[in-house]
């Protein structure tokens, strides 16, 4: 029996760009910027300035009741996840034991638990709500999926920083390819930007500061002036699902989840290592079946840290070689931020702009390119290309894990 | 209001409940709520009376009425009520 191959037959977003997928292409196609100040009072005294962040209102989505005792990156997902179940019209009851949730998360519920220190350290009240624990745990969020949709197959979570929800959807393309699995809703998400959190982040020395003159334009991948990351929050969802399983249902397919390559660094606990990148490439590429020369567009990692665009330029160099000089690679971090354990997820979304819709997104504010980063960019504005044979997106974490998805058109 | 209305009103918001409709006799499963909904809605009834209601005590709550007399007794054994 040929093996199964696996669609991706719907996605939902909740981020800094908008909260659907189509609002967050139109965004990445204008490249309008979903990074701006912090407010103080999320900022705290950590120092951190900018943030990509939402304006949510969970009662748009949930009852109050309910919100009230889910987590923010819970609440997220659960968004996410109702819109890629909707748009993919599967009918998760009826798939049950054969309809799964693969899911990556960076630091679960960090605001519920850093609402708990706030009270026993700050307040010095040491009552704290009962539900802590199962708000904050790093798996709330995928367990809220489950529960809300009946999807009781395989089930796994990830937390590997940065990488966590493309590993998501790579190990759940392999589960369904193996046949433990029918459909499996894999994603990811993320909501971190509370004070601690952020005073840790800051600690680290990796957060760009304000542009002066634009706190929108406060994250340049690539470019000479870049000074860092900028946070970001939100969630991305897909259904994945036997593609023969997909196509007799006439279910929409988006693409096709072809490619996963996985490695780790084994090297440092932050700085990227270019054959791990390399490798983890290369394994994906290898599992498409595809020549290197198919791929069309590279959704760049591409954070805006000094070492970690250099490598990533030098690693795409390796794998690519002389064709990287016509190859498109682009972040758009630029846009929407770092989305840590959601940003495998929604990068990947980002990728599929080309495939769907033959609109390369841009690196927002490329003006001045890193020679040092010597890769053919799609700099400040979206370009139009006819749809590629398939699109690469790079998620490479602090701890050195490396993933990198390869989508195919449908 | 009465610690029983009290109590229902509280429940109602916290379960996204008909307050007036609820049965104080009716054990808690009945109306939809769980073991650990309780125990987060129990939180709330502590904060809301300032009393508290040990982990012993807990265990034989059954329902609304239940929570009520623990609530009153604790009241009226810190004199407040």
């Amino acid at each position: 029996m040929a093996e199964r191959r696996v669609a991706v037959t719907g996605a939902g977003i909740v981020s800094p760009l908008g909260s659907s997928l189509e609002a967050f292409h139109a965004a990445l196609c204008e490249a309008r910027s979903g990074i701006g100040k912090l407010p103080a009072e999320i900022a705290g005294g950590s120092g951190v300035q900018v943030g990509a962040r939402i304006d949510w209102t969970p009662t748009a989505f949930l009852k109050e009741a309910e919100a009230a005792n889910l987590d923010r990156a819970t609440q997220f997902a659960l968004a996410a996840a109702a819109q890629a179940i909707s748009a993919a019209g599967l009918d998760a009851a009826s798939a049950g034991e054969r309809a799964g949730v693969y899911w990556g998360s960076g630091l679960g519920g960090a605001n519920t638990l850093e609402a708990s220190y706030k009270q026993v350290y700050g307040a010095g009240e040491w009552r704290v709500r009962p539900l802590t624990v199962v708000m904050a745990m790093n798996n709330a969020a995928a367990s809220n999926v489950a529960v809300k949709h009946g999807l009781r197959g395989p089930f796994a979570n990830f937390a590997t920083a940065c990488s966590s929800s493309a590993m998501a959807l790579g190990e759940a393309m392999r589960t369904i390819q193996a046949g433990r699995a029918d459909a499996i809703v894999a994603g990811g998400s993320e909501a971190l930007l509370a004070p601690g959190t952020l005073a840790a982040w800051q600690a680290l020395r990796t957060l760009a500061p304000a542009d002066a003159s634009d706190p929108a334009a406060s994250c340049k991948p690539f470019d000479k002036r870049r000074g860092g990351l900028v946070l970001g929050e939100g969630a991305a969802a897909f259904v994945l699902e036997d593609y023969a399983r997909a196509r007799a249902r006439g279910a929409p397919i988006l693409a096709l989840l072809t490619g996963y390559g996985n490695s780790c660094d084994a090297a440092h606990m932050s700085r990227p290592d270019r054959e791990g990148q390399v490798r983890a490439m290369r394994e994906a590429l290898a599992e498409s079946q595809l020549a290197a020369g198919a791929i069309g567009y590279i959704n760049a990692h591409g954070t805006a840290t000094s070492v970690g665009d250099v490598v990533e330029a030098e690693a795409i160099n390796a794998v690519f070689g002389h064709a990287a000089a016509r190859l498109p690679v682009s972040s758009t971090k630029s846009l929407h931020g770092h989305l840590l354990g959601g940003a495998g997820a929604l990068e990947f979304a980002a990728a599929l702009l080309p495939l769907t819709r033959g609109w390369l997104p841009p690196t927002a504010f490329l003006e001045q390119p890193d020679p040092a980063c010597g890769l053919r960019h799609v700099p400040l504005r979206a370009e139009r290309v006819d749809p590629p044979r398939a699109v690469m997106s790079n998620s490479f974490a602090f701890g050195g894990s490396n993933v990198v998805l390869i989508a195919e058109r449908a | 209001m009465d610690t029983l209305a009290r109590i229902k009103a509280l429940a109602g918001k916290e379960f996204s409940l008909d307050a007036s409709a609820l049965d104080p006799a009716a054990p808690l499963d009945k109306l939809g709520i769980d073991s650990l909904s309780f125990i987060e809605f129990m939180f709330k009834v502590e904060e809301e009376f300032g009393v508290s209601v040990s982990d012993e005590d807990l265990k034989g709550i059954k329902t609304l009425g239940d929570l009520e007399r623990h609530v009153a007794s604790a009241l009226s054994a810190a004199g407040k009520a």
